[in-house]
């Protein structure tokens, strides 16, 4: 399913020609974004109002059921379940339950593990308020030649991308990218460059580590870009321990691979030291550039296309105070490419920058959500913000700061306004890690259930 | 009905014939927001990949299927590929979605004009153009659909089915999402909704890629097709290319510059121990054969026995990383749960006479069940579960009978993995060609300083025994430096230290790393087996053989560099009142202690290489 079925049916409901609407719309914005405003560019987006949403939730022990499972929130007000849990689907065992991504048709939501190398696909259109299990990719780590810690799970036509944390011989932070068909077969893997192994890489800078955790894609510029966290041993290990163990903070991933996306070839490796985790694009098809925050070194970068159409990473402002590891973790773009909004687990905040000008972000906002704080999740107008508390298992705080929460706060511009906040630990859930939206529209045949995202769809 | 799709068929042809004129002179300008269109009407926005400088992976078998061609007679769609490199899409005749149907068939027919010059390519390509729709896509309508398309040159078929029945079965296994459009009554209107989907396959029936909206373009369809004809010509590759892909991948080593994997005969190890090393002591009812070493490896290296399939012993005991970890200073077991100290060398294992820091199990045999049953290591809840683990995997089949003469148990598990490490013995060093091989050239001025100061001043024999025949720099006995007792008795300190970035460092409060840290075991080191306080903080002296290779340092891992371990010696260990009488202020210079680092360096196995060559030959046991 793409976004010019929307189109399709809003062409088919108010009689005016295909082309208008794709004037109105601007499809061919660009962009891949970990949320709403995030989707990879080969998929349909939800504009309107979102029915679901899709919580990859990690087992705790000695909570519930004490495993990962799928929980289905439901988002729109006008339902009885406005903010109540709609469906848990359990799925055996903790495997470090992460991040989750839809197939570019958004037929199915891909959730891997990043302990036990599974990689869950839910069935989320046949009933998008019920998903199920549909399979359960086992061989992963087999099949890719050693690689550990499915990460992001992302959209390519008819396949996935899938980037790798780690590796099976050392559990080090070397690693690479594995492709997916849509039915689940394994592709081929994507080795990242390293000093030893350049693949025909250039550096940028001093560094190659072949580390790896996301990845988006600027298909008009042919650009795949890939940041890095740290391998097996650091995401498992208790975060406090490896903050005080020096062998442990020198492996972290210094860099950002710039990829030719068709070719799937590493181009350019830049420095960009102290984690780089998540890369948002913006949407704009003039605005060549995208935006990563530095998790240990607290900065946000900048990677750009400069005059001569080379690709550039530039430092471009601090969040928070970096000598306090306030430690940046999920981030959002809005859909107008004005606003970054940036969590900091530590302190539990989110903090908003004004991007209008990339080079020079400024912090206009920012507000505690929680003792802790890891993903953000945007509405595609930028007016809900749904937010999770969980970071990695061995990560969370520990103790009564182990607040385990989705908030959703509405953002009038000003203002974040808490609309409805779910306890996960007060239901046995676990921990709240990433966030999908749903929307019975995708999958309607009937024109009369589409109509909350058609309404908006003619903004 | 039939008026409403004539219509509508005009428009799409319009649409689509309109905006190939009106793009195709668009040359370099840039579309304002109220001319986007897919890129595939325009011209590409960046410069397509050389043809052949880059390779199109295997997405699998193009799925068979009974079609209909314009004149109603069917078809195998498998008939249709083969003999050349196909371009199938899927497509409904009334679909009025610019940049939807229309721009596949857009893009088909600028590929057609473009290969008006390429008759090479021209001649190996055949386009599918396939409706999902046949209660309307009849073989006449395709035929409309395809007139003034495909007048002549290119091989273009505009195809159908003959029923949904024949249809649905194609769609899923080309997984192309369709849905029908019905209106209040739940009346279908004759329009869908779909994924756009063009599939390129090549000659041997596999598909080599699939584009959609963002990414169908001519410039990269027409080269990819050239990147099919390339390989093609190379008959080696095309014989080879869709396994050699993936074989390549997969034998990618993660540590390349331990790229070997050789096999090697580790017994000799054992019955010809190295210069340097004395005999290995093997007991008596564990006689150590290749059978045993060979099994006891595969064990070593299975991730598959552990509760949940992810940690083997040479997960902690790396072999490129001197069979410990280099990457932490205490280890980390199953599920990121922490183990108190560092992981110790299992190189020369066989020769100490007690295992574990604090030397709590006796023989090797036994100690391999130690991690495989601890909670914070693999975690395997029982003997029972490990055992049938080994049983119901088939690549076990016959190998403990083989080796023992009967099948797997506690016993015999133990023996192999017994069998195994007692055979990574590792000497020869330059040392030992020194001391022991008559070879007075091997060692450099530095080192035999070293070694002057290790034997000397420094005191170091006492404890880290060198013998007149043999060295294992070791006395197998237990010794205080104040290092535990530190760890248990120190108060906290307010600020850590941590690196961000290479070379940058912050002084972070301790308050907030505690807010993320468990509550740390206390470790009271050899007490924990005696339960005689003369024995706290006591830990088993290691052997320094190949301890270039194997830091960090100490039972907790807590010196990255042996600079540092030498000046915690000279400066006389910490303190306490079990401190070892061995360990005082040893006033050395600056230049003794750098001696001192580089004789350790001259303790290397000169086989330290052979013995990760064949540790990588071991399969790892990832499920398949």
């Amino acid at each position: 399913m793409d976004v010019k079925q929307y189109q399709s049916q809003f062409l088919y409901r108010t009689k005016i020609l295909a082309i208008s609407v794709f004037i109105s719309l601007g499809v061919f914005l660009p962009v891949a974004n970990a949320d709403e405003t995030c989707q990879s560019p080969y998929m349909a987006k939800i504009v309107g109002q979102e029915d679901y949403v899709y919580v990859w939730t990690l087992g705790m022990e000695g909570l519930g059921d004490e495993q990962d499972k799928l929980v289905t929130i439901g988002a729109n007000p006008d339902s009885p379940n406005y903010g109540k849990v709609i469906n848990t689907l359990s799925v055996g065992g903790r495997n470090e339950a992460h991040h989750s991504g839809f197939t570019d048709d958004r037929q199915y939501l891909w959730a891997g593990g990043l302990d036990t190398n599974k990689i869950f696909i839910f069935d989320v259109h046949t009933d998008p308020s019920k998903p199920t299990l549909t399979r359960t990719i086992t061989d992963f780590v087999a099949s890719s030649g050693g690689v550990v810690g499915p990460h992001t799970t992302y959209a390519l036509p008819g396949r996935m991308m899938i980037t790798g944390l780690s590796n099976n011989t050392d559990h080090g932070g070397r690693t690479g990218l594995v492709e997916y068909t849509n039915a689940g077969d394994y592709i081929t893997t994507h080795w990242t460059p390293t000093d030893t192994d350049l693949r025909g890489a250039i550096k940028a800078g001093e560094y190659a580590d072949g580390y790896g955790y996301d990845v988006r894609v600027l298909p008009r510029r042919n650009v795949m870009l890939t940041s890095s966290f740290t391998g097996w041993s650091n995401y498992m290990m208790d975060f406090g321990k490896m903050l005080k163990d020096p062998e442990a903070m020198k492996r972290f991933g210094n860099t950002v691979v710039q990829w030719n996306l068709h070719t799937r070839q590493p181009k350019k490796v830049f420095d960009v030291p102290g984690a780089p985790l998540e890369i948002r694009c913006a949407w704009d098809p003039n605005h060549n550039y995208c935006f990563t925050t530095t998790a240990l070194t607290s900065k946000i970068w900048l990677i750009y296309e400069d005059k001569q159409g080379d690709w550039q990473a530039k430092e471009v402002a601090d969040i928070g105070d970096p000598s306090k590891i306030p430690l940046p973790v999920d981030i959002s773009i809005q859909s107008n490419d004005k606003m970054l909004w940036v969590n900091t687990f530590m302190d539990g905040k989110t903090r908003a920058f004004d991007i209008s000008d990339p080079f020079q972000p400024k912090q206009v906002f920012e507000k505690q959500i929680g003792k802790q704080v890891n993903m953000v999740s945007s509405s595609w107008d930028g007016k809900r913000l749904y937010y999770t508390t969980s970071l990695l298992s061995n990560w969370d705080k520990k103790g009564k700061d182990n607040e385990q929460f989705l908030k959703l706060y509405h953002w009038d511009g000003k203002q974040l306004t808490q609309k409805f906040s779910i306890d996960f630990i007060k239901l046995k859930l676990g921990r709240p890690h990433q966030m999908r939206f749903g929307a019975n529209a995708l999958y309607a045949t009937t024109p009369a259930a589409d109509a909350s995202v058609l309404a908006q769809l003619k903004e | 009905m039939a008026r409403y799709n004539v219509l509508i068929q005009s428009l799409v042809i319009f649409v689509l014939l309109a905006a190939c004129v009106v793009l195709a002179s668009l040359a370099d300008q840039t579309p304002s927001s109220t001319q986007i269109q897919a890129p595939g009407y325009g011209q590409l926005a960046f410069e397509a990949p050389t043809p052949g400088s880059y390779q199109l992976p295997d997405l699998g078998l193009a799925a068979n299927g009974l079609v209909l061609n314009v004149d109603g007679q069917e078809l195998n769609l498998d008939d249709l590929m083969g003999d050349k490199l196909v371009l199938l899409s899927f497509i409904y005749s009334t679909c009025n979605d610019s940049n939807g149907c229309p721009l596949a068939t857009a893009v088909f027919y600028r590929i057609k004009q473009r290969l008006e010059s390429h008759s090479v390519l021209a001649r190996q390509l055949r386009l599918l153009t396939l409706s999902f729709n046949p209660l309307n896509d009849t073989p006449e309508v395709m035929r409309e659909y395809g007139q003034g398309l495909s007048d002549s040159g290119l091989d273009w078929r505009f195809l159908t089915t003959a029923s949904e029945q024949q249809l649905n079965p194609i769609l899923e296994q080309y997984r192309q999402t369709v849905n029908k459009i019905v209106n209040e009554q739940g009346e279908f209107t004759g329009a869908f909704s779909h994924t756009l989907r063009v599939y390129l396959i090549d000659k041997n029936k596999h598909i080599r890629n699939i584009y959609s909206v963002s990414f169908l373009h001519p410039d990269t369809l027409i080269n990819d097709l050239e990147t099919l004809l390339a390989e093609a010509a190379d008959s080696a590759q095309r014989v080879n290319h869709s396994n050699v892909d993936r074989r390549e991948t997969n034998n990618e080593t993660i540590a390349p510059e331990h790229a070997s994997h050789h096999p090697i005969d580790l017994l000799q190890t054992i019955n010809k121990p190295s210069l340097g090393l004395p005999a290995m002591p093997v007991p008596a009812n564990n006689p150590v054969t290749r059978a045993k070493i060979r099994l006891g490896r595969k064990l070593f290296f299975d991730r598959r026995l552990s509760l949940n399939r992810t940690i083997s012993c040479a997960m902690c005991h790396v072999p490129e990383q001197g069979f410990t970890s280099h990457e932490m200073k205490t280890a980390v077991g199953i599920e990121g749960r922490t183990v108190g100290r560092n992981s110790p060398t299992v190189y020369n294992v066989g020769y100490y006479q007690t295992l574990f820091h604090d030397g709590r199990e006796s023989t090797l045999e036994q100690q391999a069940w130690g991690p495989l049953l601890a909670r914070n290591e693999m975690a395997n809840p029982s003997i029972g579960f490990v055992l049938d683990t080994i049983k119901s995997s088939a690549d076990y089949d016959g190998l403990f009978e083989k080796a023992f003469s009967k099948p797997v148990g506690m016993e015999t598990l133990g023996m192999a993995l017994a069998s195994y490490q007692r055979s990574l013995n590792s000497a020869n060093s330059r040392f030992d060609q020194w001391k022991y091989g008559g070879k007075t050239a091997v060692l450099n001025q530095a080192e035999i300083n070293g070694y002057q100061v290790f034997v000397g001043k420094g005191g170091c024999v006492n404890c880290h025994v060198i013998s007149d025949d043999s060295a294992l720099f070791t006395d197998n006995q237990f010794h205080n430096t104040g290092i535990g007792f530190s760890d248990a008795m120190q108060i906290s300190q307010k600020q850590h230290r941590i690196q961000i970035a290479p070379g940058v460092f912050v002084e972070v409060d301790s308050s907030i790393v505690d807010s993320v840290s468990e509550q740390k075991a206390n470790d009271l080191g050899r007490y924990a087996v005696t339960l005689d306080p003369h024995d706290r903080w006591k830990y088993k002296t290691p052997s320094l053989r190949n301890i270039a290779l194997t830091g960090p340092y100490m039972h907790n891992g807590q010196f990255e560099t042996l600079q540092q371990v030498v000046a915690f010696y000279n400066q006389g260990g910490i303190q306490n009142p079990e401190l070892d009488v061995n360990i005082k202020t040893l006033h050395l210079t600056a230049s003794e202690q750098a001696d001192l680092v580089a004789f350790l360096h001259a303790l290397t196995g000169n086989n330290v290489n052979r013995i990760i060559a064949d540790a990588l030959t071991a399969p790892v046991g990832d499920p398949h």
